[in-house]
């Protein structure tokens, strides 16, 4: 039998080819975007598993991208680390999120942050862990990771766009972007090959619903004709 | 450690520089000057033994504190809530380590039985834990006599008949002991045998916990306290679990040395959201607390009191546990959050019924009790808030912040605010920079009185 013939999850489950998309293994929670659901290994976001979502600066949509996947998971709470600003209330049950499942922490240091970052993984009770982080050492990551690992909590660190450089031991990290429709989103790393084109994916609800330009855009004019003569009175 | 001048006990340091037991206090200072020498002090012997008895509680309610710096427990009810007999010595000793105690540990069908072979066990080449009254016979008879307290006063008298051990003594006739020594010793002897019952002062337990330590040293740092709390939160678990109560709240006081004038004692109160009466919960708590205190003065001495308590809810064990563990553990994740980070940065969303965003958008502490108000949806408000809202620089006309900001929705006008001194007249739009990326500015409207300035814009939010 040539060695080609042989895939290679049958010699292992966590075997993959680098042509092909790793299958994921345990938990994971979809992304609600199919474009995106379909470039990511396992078809989700990963549970147990640190996230990376770059970001140039915060505000670009990275939680409207978030909100089918943190809307999924039943009623277990959701913790936002050092947010960048003051989340909304109203904001977020605006983009479709239950209020009454956030916890927002405040810490004073960074330390402190990556250390509450550490027991809330650590006690697992959370459903979902957003860590805001502007500086992180490669040991904190592996040791949020390590801790992710052992918890059913979903993990996403929000970092600056320059931290694309640097290694991390996050399974996914993706780079945002803002765009027309939503976001655009970049691939960074995977259990799979590289993507290089970029992934665009629209995102509800946009903040310009209420421009007249957008409304003008939306609806074309060839479909306004019709309507405004019915059928009966045509005929 | 010496006892009226006398060397009771001595280290192998002090062993190998050739002192010896009941050497003079001179002896030794001539044969080693630095020996470090301390008095004895029943008083302090007694409340140590006291403590552990206390902590002990958590294994069995039934502890006695006997002669000789022995604690007993009964403990056949536990062996199998603790896992066996091996796994609850381990569990014991491990307690006793937080003390910074060291203990022989056996284990007899007899307590008396029990007190002979964690006193002089080992040391003859027996066992030290048996389970059988056949075997606790086989392991005690041939024990030195002298072990029985009741023996020593005729220890001579034993010696003269040619008895070494306690077997050779209770091969004796049994009237002749009883007429020649009384009846206490024959009844010590069927007692740890097992043919007599045995009758134990348990240790009473007072109806308030409180606890208090003197530190070996002064303390600078609040950190340091944290092995001495250690001790007390042992105790404290102990009693919790022989009243079979849980803790809502403790107070932890240090008390300051005394400088020029008294300082009252620093009082670290920690209020639980959740009765417990798990150790290492509690401990977590006192040290995540005493990181954050800074001391006014070097600590001397530390208190525990148990200030609030409630009566136990044992865990439930459900066959299939949750994923993402039991309310417990969440209330017990916020508890640790709050004793590290402090009550105001752990928050939950509480939005209220103002038109100002700023004052609709409010969090309070998680411990809060909730209020649940409606509100209207489909409101379009930005994810993100700033703490203060930024000025915006004016490009021809423009607001401007990295690029120029093009407006994308008709305006939102938000006036309120009179009632309180807090007026704001604004007309909020959502706006949208050239690289596609939305925010939520307002111009701030002004009044007829000054409408020869240019409009002023102001960034508030962000679509995240």
């Amino acid at each position: 039998m040539p060695v080609s013939a042989i895939s290679a999850e049958e010699i292992h489950p966590s075997l993959w080819r680098a042509s092909q998309l790793a299958r994921g293994r345990g938990h994971m929670v979809d992304t609600g975007y199919p474009v995106l659901s379909t470039e990511l290994p396992g078809g989700g976001w990963p549970v147990g598993a640190l996230i990376d979502l770059l970001v140039q600066q915060p505000g670009v949509g990275e939680m409207r991208l978030l909100q089918p996947a943190l809307s999924s998971l039943g009623e277990r709470p959701i913790a936002l680390v050092q947010p960048p600003h003051i989340p909304d209330g109203l904001g977020l049950r605006y983009i479709g999120l239950s209020l009454d499942r956030l916890l927002q922490i405040k810490p004073p240091k960074a330390t402190d942050a990556l250390w509450s970052a550490e027991q809330i993984l650590r006690a697992g009770s959370c459903g979902a862990l957003i860590l805001w982080a502007q500086h992180a050492q490669s040991s904190s990551l592996r040791r949020l990771h390590l801790a992710a690992q052992s918890s059913e909590t979903l993990f996403i660190m929000v970092r600056p766009l320059t931290a694309a450089q640097d290694s991390s031991p996050a399974l996914l990290r993706l780079a945002l972007r803002p765009a027309a429709e939503g976001l655009i989103v970049d691939i960074v790393k995977r259990r799979g090959p590289i993507r290089a084109e970029p992934l665009s994916i629209s995102l509800q609800p946009t903040p310009v619903l209420f421009s007249r330009h957008a409304r003008l855009s939306r609806r074309p004019l060839a479909e306004v004709v019709p309507r405004s003569l019915p059928a009966e009175v045509v005929a | 450690m010496l006892e009226k001048d006398k060397v009771v006990i001595a280290d192998r340091a002090a062993r190998e520089a050739g002192v010896l037991l009941g050497m003079k206090r001179g002896g030794v200072l001539t044969l080693s000057p630095e020996t470090a020498m301390y008095e004895r002090d029943i008083a302090r012997e007694a409340a140590a033994q006291r403590e552990v008895g206390m902590a002990l509680l958590k294994f069995s309610p039934d502890v006695a504190l006997l002669d000789e710096a022995t604690v007993i427990v009964e403990v056949g009810a536990s062996l199998r809530l603790f896992g066996g007999l091996l796994s609850l010595c381990r569990q014991a000793k491990s307690m006793l380590n937080t003390f910074g105690l060291t203990a022989r540990i056996s284990a007899a069908p007899t307590g008396q039985g029990a007190w002979l072979l964690a006193k002089y066990g080992q040391r003859h080449g027996g066992a030290r834990r048996v389970l059988q009254l056949a075997s606790l016979e086989r392991a005690l008879l041939p024990l030195p006599m002298l072990a029985v307290p009741e023996i020593r006063p005729f220890a001579d008298w034993f010696s003269g008949l040619g008895s070494k051990t306690i077997g050779d003594v209770r091969h004796l006739p049994r009237a002749g002991l009883q007429r020649r020594c009384g009846e206490h010793l024959l009844y010590s002897l069927d007692r740890a045998f097992g043919t007599a019952p045995e009758l134990f002062g348990w240790l009473e337990l007072p109806p308030t916990f409180s606890a208090r330590i003197e530190l070996p040293d002064r303390l600078e740092h609040a950190d340091g306290a944290v092995f001495a709390a250690h001790r007390m939160i042992v105790q404290l678990c102990g009693w919790l679990c022989a009243k079979q109560l849980a803790v809502t709240a403790i107070t932890l006081s240090i008390e300051h040395e005394r400088g020029r004038q008294a300082l009252a004692p620093t009082l670290i109160e920690i209020a639980l959201g959740e009765p417990t009466w798990h150790e290492d919960h509690l401990l977590h708590l006192v040290k995540e607390r005493l990181h954050r205190v800074e001391l006014a003065a070097p600590a001397i001495a530390l208190r525990l009191d148990a200030s609030k308590v409630d009566s136990a809810a044992p865990d439930t064990d459900s066959l299939f546990p949750e994923p993402g563990g039991s309310p417990e553990d969440h209330a017990r994740l916020i508890e640790l959050l709050i004793a590290r980070l402090g009550d105001e940065n752990v928050l939950r969303p509480a939005p209220t019924g103002d038109y100002r965003p700023e004052v609709a958008n409010r969090w309070v502490p998680v411990s809060q009790a909730a209020n649940n108000s409606t509100f209207p949806d489909g409101l379009p408000r930005p994810t993100w808030m700033l703490a203060t809202p930024m000025r915006l620089l004016m490009r021809q006309h423009r607001p401007f912040y990295d690029s120029s900001l093009r407006l994308m929705s008709p305006a939102e006008r938000i006036e309120a605010g009179w009632f309180d001194g807090e007026l704001v007249t604004r007309d909020y739009f959502v706006a949208q920079a050239e690289d596609r990326s939305c925010y939520w500015i307002y111009r701030e409207r002004i009044s007829s009185r000054d409408a020869e300035e240019a409009p002023r814009w102001f960034l508030h939010g962000l679509f995240g």
